[in-house]
């Protein structure tokens, strides 16, 4: 009898014990993938290889591969229907991918024909993916129901379950960032297009991601709003965020980039430095497309962090670099 | 006459053929007895058979039905009905009986029982005061002549060669039209087109004698047997006692006909009385906040069954989508009408019993719901899909997203049709008069053929339902108000 009754209250801890060892053994998964991850930092965070995509017999992304290094700046470059926007949704899990593998940090993606995954494990892996890599929109996608505070609070909130004070702060601090302390409490629609960018950017910024995307920052804005758009991915690089960038603006790649990618065909036909591949390039398709563009202005000199950008209206409350760093 | 009927009870009957009748296992008789109460159904809005005013039942059937009910040693109850529910309703124990100036006719004798004849009616023609040359039933070839839908007048005329028929809903309409000059002639049961005509229509007559013969009879369920014969005895007694010519003297007799006629040459009528009017006022009160409380109900029920059918149909799952797509084409594909029709009157052959209140409440929310969820369907479905992958690339789940990207923004742009469906939904709830249900335009019906007086009292109804109207009116805009979407600084 007695010995009865404490098996069953053995087996009634069972649960208890199971949930305690599950707890220690994520927690020590957590330490050893950050100690990792430390080890990795001057390692590839991107890692994109051999991915296929098709919609039906077109096919978009053919077997594209390249590496993304921690805390670079990189441009995906190329034509328009190239892949390179198509290549980015997959970077967020907002397309899925046929074959091929897509590795950002430790959460590693295979294609759906390489492997199937359940409903719960996908939804598992989105989440993981989307807590580490953050995407602004070519055409923002603000929420214009809410002010630019409330943009930036939703996710925090609703993803991390902050508390509206905390996430307050949170906003309020990465639309500090951007220069828009005093746009708080406007809409989108009462902020024009380069400070609707910037609210975006604030609202990537307050889920703290490794990875920021941005497809196209430059093709929704005013010619004379490009510099400050440069200037502003510039100060995000210095916070330590890789960043990639999709665009088909030479310019723009050449002065921003660490690293520039030229895609076509929907594969990487050539990476490199923006010196390499647009002083040398190696390949004939790389070739084709410098010349097909036309400098209107010699920006051969202009270096990523170059201060003699204009200073714009837009940017008078954007930090510098230097109080960004400090602040971070 | 009469058999006030429109095509919606063919479509009653219709419905209940399709399934057996019920068998009670108490008789007709003993549940009266048990009770202590006969109940009876009635149309009040035939005067001077049967009319309502407030709760006041009056006329020539509800002085006969008390006294039978007396006879029996048991109370009468009177519930009113529409004429075109009121068979069906009877056919499924709602009461016992029907006294509604019901002609005995062998189409009905076939699916219910009728007591001996009570009243002996027949069909008199009716035109203006100055016009000459309509007499006689023949004299009507060539001439357009108006009845009530449905009834034996109908059926008469249209046997008839070269007479066109105009048809109305009730017979207050179709004299109106008459005095209108639009027609030659209306044809109808005798005393009712005596008392309308005493009571508002001073510019018309009734012309040469009755020209068929019609008996009413009191109706019961089949299976109903004895209650009839009990039925039978009682009224030949009163028949015997002279009291059954008591109570034909008081609503038919030339003391009658005199009385109404100094009551009518004492005041002239109007077309539109405005001290009938605010006399009336009250009776409304209650019809109004039936109408209100319907459609308040079951908007309030309807909108959260539409918000769930649309998130359904915005579903890639069709295990999930097609459900509710269905729903919503069965739904917006069938009448109102029929819904609440098989609701009250079908259901219970399968043993489940609804209250007429509720019964009307749930049809309206199911119609409503499905209107309802297409609103917000397309409203969803209005929100760029940038907005879902801008929440989603945040970590919001997809319910997250809904709930609180676009959802929010979905309600500020159906605000506006919701309105209309809500408007809409209040004018559609009249269609319950049909289950008894005594709303907002059915008491205008009602009030209209007791004072004979259409053109007073369905502006009244108009101005109840506008009125009705406006707090919704001003609860959208208020919601329009407070969720402008900012759009320019």
């Amino acid at each position: 009898m007695c010995g009865q009754s404490r098996l069953t209250f053995t087996f009634c801890l069972l649960p208890f014990a199971f949930d305690m060892l599950r707890r220690t053994r994520v927690k020590l998964q957590d330490t050893v993938s950050s100690w990792i991850l430390k080890l990795n930092q001057e390692q590839d965070v991107i890692e994109v290889t051999d991915i296929v995509k098709r919609y039906g017999s077109n096919t978009v992304l053919n077997h594209a591969t390249f590496q993304i290094q921690t805390g670079q700046l990189t441009t995906i470059l190329g034509p328009s229907g190239c892949g390179k926007s198509t290549m980015l949704r997959c970077m967020n899990r907002l397309e899925r991918f046929d074959r091929g593998r897509l590795k950002i940090g430790d959460v590693e993606v295979s294609g759906t024909e390489d492997k199937k995954l359940t409903p719960a494990e996908e939804k598992e892996l989105t989440r993981r993916l989307r807590e580490r890599v953050g995407i602004i929109f070519q055409n923002f996608n603000l929420f214009p129901h809410l002010t630019a505070l409330g943009n930036c609070m939703e996710a925090p909130m609703t993803v991390k379950g902050m508390q509206r004070k905390e996430a307050e702060d949170v906003a309020r601090h990465y639309l500090h960032k951007v220069g828009l302390a005093d746009k708080e409490e406007h809409y989108p629609a009462q902020l024009s297009g380069g400070q609707q960018q910037r609210v975006a950017i604030a609202r990537a910024l307050a889920m703290e991601p490794e990875v920021i995307l941005f497809d196209e920052p430059t093709s929704a804005l005013d010619p004379q709003l490009i510099q400050s758009v440069a200037r502003m991915l510039r100060a995000l690089d210095d916070l330590g965020k890789t960043l990639v960038v999709v665009s088909h603006d030479m310019n723009f790649a050449r002065r921003i980039s660490d690293q520039v990618i030229y895609f076509e065909g929907g594969h990487a036909v050539e990476a490199g430095t923006p010196q390499e591949v647009f002083g040398n390039p190696q390949k004939a398709e790389t070739r084709a497309f410098m010349q097909s563009f036309q400098e209107d202005e010699p920006l051969a000199d202009a270096q990523p962090n170059a201060d003699k950008l204009q200073s714009n209206a837009l940017e008078t409350n954007l930090g510098t670099r230097d109080n960004l760093g400090q602040e971070e | 006459m009469m058999s006030q009927q429109t095509r919606r009870t063919a479509l009653t009957l219709l419905l209940l053929l399709l399934f057996p009748v019920s068998t009670l296992a108490q008789s007709a008789l003993q549940r009266v007895r048990q009770s202590g109460e006969l109940r009876i159904g009635t149309d009040a809005t035939y005067p001077p058979f049967e009319s309502v005013e407030g709760n006041e039942f009056s006329g020539f059937d509800i002085d006969l039905g008390n006294a039978i009910a007396r006879e029996l040693g048991v109370k009468a109850r009177f519930i009113n009905a529409s004429f075109d529910g009121i068979f069906p309703a009877l056919q499924n124990g709602t009461f016992d009986a029907v006294m509604s100036s019901v002609t005995i006719t062998p189409e009905r004798s076939a699916s219910m029982l009728f007591s001996d004849p009570y009243y002996d009616s027949g069909q008199l023609i009716c035109v203006r005061r100055e016009s000459e040359g309509i007499n006689a039933p023949d004299d009507l070839k060539g001439k357009t002549v108006g009845v009530q839908i449905n009834t034996t007048a109908q059926y008469d005329l249209e046997k008839r060669e070269g007479v066109t028929v105009a048809k109305y809903n009730t017979i207050d309409l179709a004299l109106l039209d008459l005095q209108n000059n639009r027609i030659d002639a209306v044809v109808g049961d005798a005393p009712v087109l005596k008392y309308m005509i005493f009571k508002s229509f001073r510019e018309l007559k009734t012309v040469g004698h009755r020209f068929t013969d019609e008996k009413f009879g009191i109706a019961f369920a089949q299976g109903s047997e004895d209650l009839v014969r009990e039925v039978n005895t009682a009224l030949k007694k009163i028949k015997e006692t002279g009291e059954y010519d008591q109570i034909h003297e008081k609503w038919f007799g030339e003391a009658a006909e005199r009385a109404a006629e100094q009551e009518a040459s004492k005041t002239k009528p109007k077309t539109v009385d405005f001290n009938l009017a605010r006399r009336l006022l009250p009776l409304f009160l209650s019809g109004i906040l039936l109408t209100a409380q319907l459609a308040l109900i079951s908007l309030a029920l309807g909108l959260p069954i539409g918000l769930l059918l649309a998130l359904m149909r915005v579903q890639s799952s069709r295990l999930i989508a097609a459900p509710a797509a269905l729903y919503v084409e069965v739904v917006r594909g069938t009448p109102l009408l029929v819904q609440i029709l098989f609701i009250y009157f079908v259901l219970p052959y399968f043993h489940i019993y609804i209250p007429a209140k509720t019964s009307g409440v749930i049809a309206l929310t199911l119609n409503c719901a499905a209107y309802i969820s297409e609103i917000f369907r397309a409203g969803i479905l209005s929100i760029d899909v940038g907005q879902m992958e801008a929440a989603r690339s945040l970590g919001m789940s997809y319910s997250q997203a809904m709930r609180r990207i676009i959802l929010p923004q979905t309600f500020r742009r159906v605000v506006p049709p919701l309105t209309n469906e809500g408007i809409a939904l209040l004018k559609d709830s009249s269609l319950v008069s049909v289950i008894g249900l005594t709303e907002l335009a059915r008491t205008g019906q009602e009030l209209a053929s007791r004072y004979a007086a259409p053109l007073t009292i369905w502006p009244m109804v108009a101005i109840f339902y506008l009125l009705l109207t406006f707090p919704l009116t001003r609860v959208a805009e208020y919601l329009e108000r407070r969720w402008k979407t900012v759009t320019r600084s």
